[in-house]
């Protein structure tokens, strides 16, 4: 009866999580706090990345093929249990609405200015529930596909903007922006790299649980070493002049290529790495949500859930009144102060501690 | 219960496909005014008149013909108002298409309008979705910018893909629109385009050529580059295709000028910079291998006696050369076109934090000291120059 997950497809899940979101909407956060050392606000962001994946698969491992619903009562009693899923809970039913307005204020100020948001909204919402309706295995196999095609486009308008590098404008390295920039920098990338946190609820549908460790490190190790080169090819193209101000960096590095003379206007290359990651992205929350809300409210059939929360969602990204509530608002004032210090370390430290803390008092591991 | 979700199911692809069509954003070619060139001008009154070249879609240069055919394929239009936009909308009321600025290639700015500051028309350019950085700036030298977007060009339909073309080529100095902003942006450099006059005028023979550059303080134009001047500052920047020296080589005399001229092979340049005093220090080293590509002297360059005295005296040429543009430069127009600031920042970045706020009043007072240093590498097929007659 149990969706199967491999761990292959784990990995590309993560990572597609992970890259597609981080190269478009946080590098001008980074840019604005480091300037020309935001790529090594990338790798701190990375490194805190890791620990975050650390902590996920941590927990998880405890009670394999648990869900997070399940365990964190198992582990932190039925009151503090429930108030921690709670918590999860607000974290996924906000950025939904969020990553689809982000997803429609794009697509509306880079390609189509002219159609309504709500369409492109119900668009998406309608792709994404047809996608979970077919549980986590589908999105797992969906990922497996398109991840490969977003490292190869990533990979394509990196090689194709080679030709646009000026070395200098990396230079001079750290002594602009100093520890405290870099740190600053970091936090943003740090909490859209920190996806790998989902693990939490994903790790109970694979096939092999205490396996999936492995693959969540190796997704975000990949998902950062692209986002550090890709940080360093904007700064080596556009400068730091410039980026700080501008919406989407890495969409402007591409519409800079011009090779040979004819092949100019890479414009559909982003779009192809974003509205797949966006899709990914917005399925797997979409899917944990639902499944979450499900075995926390004692639904049987998690499936019903959908045709509750795609109207919400629906309707709750249509809320923000421009980009800046959209995007920066959001990942200002709850993304990284509350959801990456809490949700994202203290939350899963939590669970470790304390599970391990109890573990051995039991007779029989639960497995 | 299955024919409802059939129903269902049909009702969704029926809504996805008519979503996924994008028809709202629909935009046909026969719908669109393809703006190729515009140019600011700015009016006696303060307002500002924008000028737009649209290739009339008979003039769009098929594959079977090429070049002038006298038949007119643009129009170009100018409107005023108070702001860009505004005119560019008083521009859309007289049009049956819409305009379109993603094919933009070249963006004039009026000589006039430059020295007035640019402020007003620059943000557009970032913030319009479908307006690129692949477009190219020039200034004018010596007329508005709606003279040169009206000036008609024999080689290409469509003159400001002439222009275009005369900039991507390389063989002259170009300037991009995000070089541009950036250059506008950074603390340590000066903006600086290529500028474009008119030649011949009031003539049948009239075309334009773009052999100079128009040098800017923060958004205002504070000057023009000869193009002996240009020549390096593209050295400067390491642009350098189609860069020739000539030099007096020896005195002039009846039958011959004296005279030798020489490209540049490769070549780049190292800066160094020192802070001890408030005031920084700049070195610059040029270093250049040329080809010798016309001896009007007797010389005979496969000695290598003669070889090291041309080499010495064009060294120490174009030493003055560099000099005197350095003057111009930086005491007169008070322009960092080179980024000297950005150099100190990138080998000083904490003295630099000192006096990025104060630098455009301390880089004139900067001594730059110039070194060159060139080797001929290469003396095309001959020695001596052939039609020499031979005395012994």
């Amino acid at each position: 009866m149990k969706m199967k997950l491999t761990g292959i497809q784990v990995f590309w899940m993560i990572m597609i999580m992970d890259l597609g979101m981080t190269l478009v909407m946080t590098l001008t956060p980074s840019l604005q706090a480091a300037k020309q050392d935001a790529w090594l606000s990338i790798i701190v962001a990375g490194c805190i990345a890791l620990l975050v994946a650390l902590l996920a698969t941590q927990a998880a491992h405890l009670y394999p093929g648990q869900t997070l619903i399940e365990y964190s009562q198992k582990i932190l009693g039925t009151w503090l249990g429930k108030a921690v899923i709670v918590i999860y809970l607000v974290q996924w039913y906000t950025i939904i609405p969020i990553v689809l307005r982000q997803f429609s204020d794009l697509v509306q100020i880079k390609l189509l200015q002219g159609t309504p948001k709500e369409a492109i909204l119900l668009l998406m919402v309608l792709l994404i529930v047809y996608a979970t309706h077919g549980g986590i295995e589908g999105i797992g196999r969906c990922s497996e596909f398109l991840g490969p095609i977003i490292l190869f486009m990533v990979c394509l308008a990196l090689v194709a903007s080679t030709n646009n590098i000026h070395w200098k404008n990396i230079l001079p390295v750290y002594a602009d922006s100093g520890m405290m920039g870099i740190m600053g920098g970091a936090l943003a990338p740090a909490s859209y790299l920190g996806h790998s946190v989902e693990y939490l609820m994903f790790a109970s549908f694979m096939s092999q649980p205490r396996k999936g460790a492995p693959y969540a490190f190796g997704a975000v190790m990949t998902a950062t070493f692209f986002v550090v080169i890709t940080t360093m090819m904007v700064i080596f193209t556009i400068g730091v002049n410039l980026t700080p101000s501008m919406w989407y960096p890495f969409f402007e590095m591409t519409q800079k290529i011009s090779l040979f003379g004819f092949i100019d206007n890479f414009d559909a290359v982003p779009v192809v790495i974003w509205i797949a990651s966006v899709f990914i992205k917005l399925s797997v929350y979409l899917f944990i949500a639902s499944y979450g809300t499900a075995q926390f409210l004692h639904v049987r059939n998690w499936r019903s859930m959908l045709w509750f929360i795609a109207p919400v969602i629906f309707v709750f990204a249509l809320i923000p009144q421009n980009v800046t509530e959209a995007t920066t608002h959001y990942l200002n004032h709850y993304w990284v102060p509350f959801v990456l210090p809490v949700n994202m370390i203290i939350l899963p430290l939590l669970l470790v501690i304390v599970g391990k803390w109890r573990q051995p008092n039991r007779s029989t591991p639960a497995s | 219960m299955t024919r409802a979700l059939m129903a269902c199911k049909c009702l969704a692809i029926l809504v996805f496909l008519g979503l996924i069509t994008g028809c709202w954003d629909r935009k046909e070619m026969d719908d669109l005014a393809l703006i190729m060139a515009s140019g600011f001008d700015i009016t006696d009154d303060g307002q500002i008149e924008v000028t737009l070249q649209i290739a009339l879609p008979t003039g769009i240069p098929s594959a079977v013909q090429t070049g002038g055919s006298g038949k007119k394929s643009v129009v170009v239009l100018s409107a005023k108002g108070s702001s860009a936009s505004e005119a560019a909308g008083r521009l859309q009321q007289q049009l049956s298409r819409i305009l379109y600025f993603g094919h933009r290639g070249v963006i004039v700015f009026g000589e006039e309008y430059a020295r007035h500051g640019l402020n007003q028309v620059l943000d557009a350019f970032s913030r319009l979705p479908e307006s690129r950085y692949n477009g190219y700036v020039v200034t004018s030298y010596g007329s508005t910018a709606k003279e040169i977007l009206n000036q008609p060009y024999q080689l290409e339909l469509i003159p400001s893909i002439g222009i275009n073309k005369m900039q991507s080529s390389k063989m002259g100095f170009s300037v991009k629109i995000d070089q541009f902003l950036d250059a506008l942006s950074s603390q340590g450099r000066s903006p600086v385009t290529s500028a474009i006059r008119i030649l011949h005028k009031d003539s049948d023979k009239e075309t334009f050529s773009i052999d100079r550059a128009a040098v800017y303080l923060g958004n205002k134009l504070s000057g023009f580059l000869e193009p002996d001047e240009l020549k390096l500052l593209r050295w400067w920047i390491g642009e350098t295709q189609q860069v020739k020296f000539t030099i007096q080589l020896e005195p002039e005399e009846a039958d011959y000028k004296g005279t030798l001229g020489v490209e540049l092979l490769q070549s780049g340049i190292k800066i160094r910079t020192a802070v001890k005093n408030p005031i920084p220090e700049v070195w610059v080293s040029f270093h250049a291998l040329v080809r010798a590509i016309d001896n009007d002297t007797k010389l005979d360059l496969s000695s290598s006696n003669i070889m090291k005295r041309v080499e010495t005296q064009l060294s120490k040429q174009i030493q003055t050369e560099i000099e005197s543009m350095l003057v111009h430069v930086q005491k007169n127009l008070k322009s960092d076109i080179f980024g000297i600031g950005e150099e100190i920042h990138i080998e000083h970045p904490y003295a630099w934090k000192k006096i990025r706020s104060k630098w455009t009043d301390i880089y004139p007072l900067v001594p730059v000291t110039v070194d060159v240093n060139i080797d001929i590498e290469r003396t095309g097929k001959t020695q001596t120059p052939v039609h020499i007659k031979k005395t012994d």
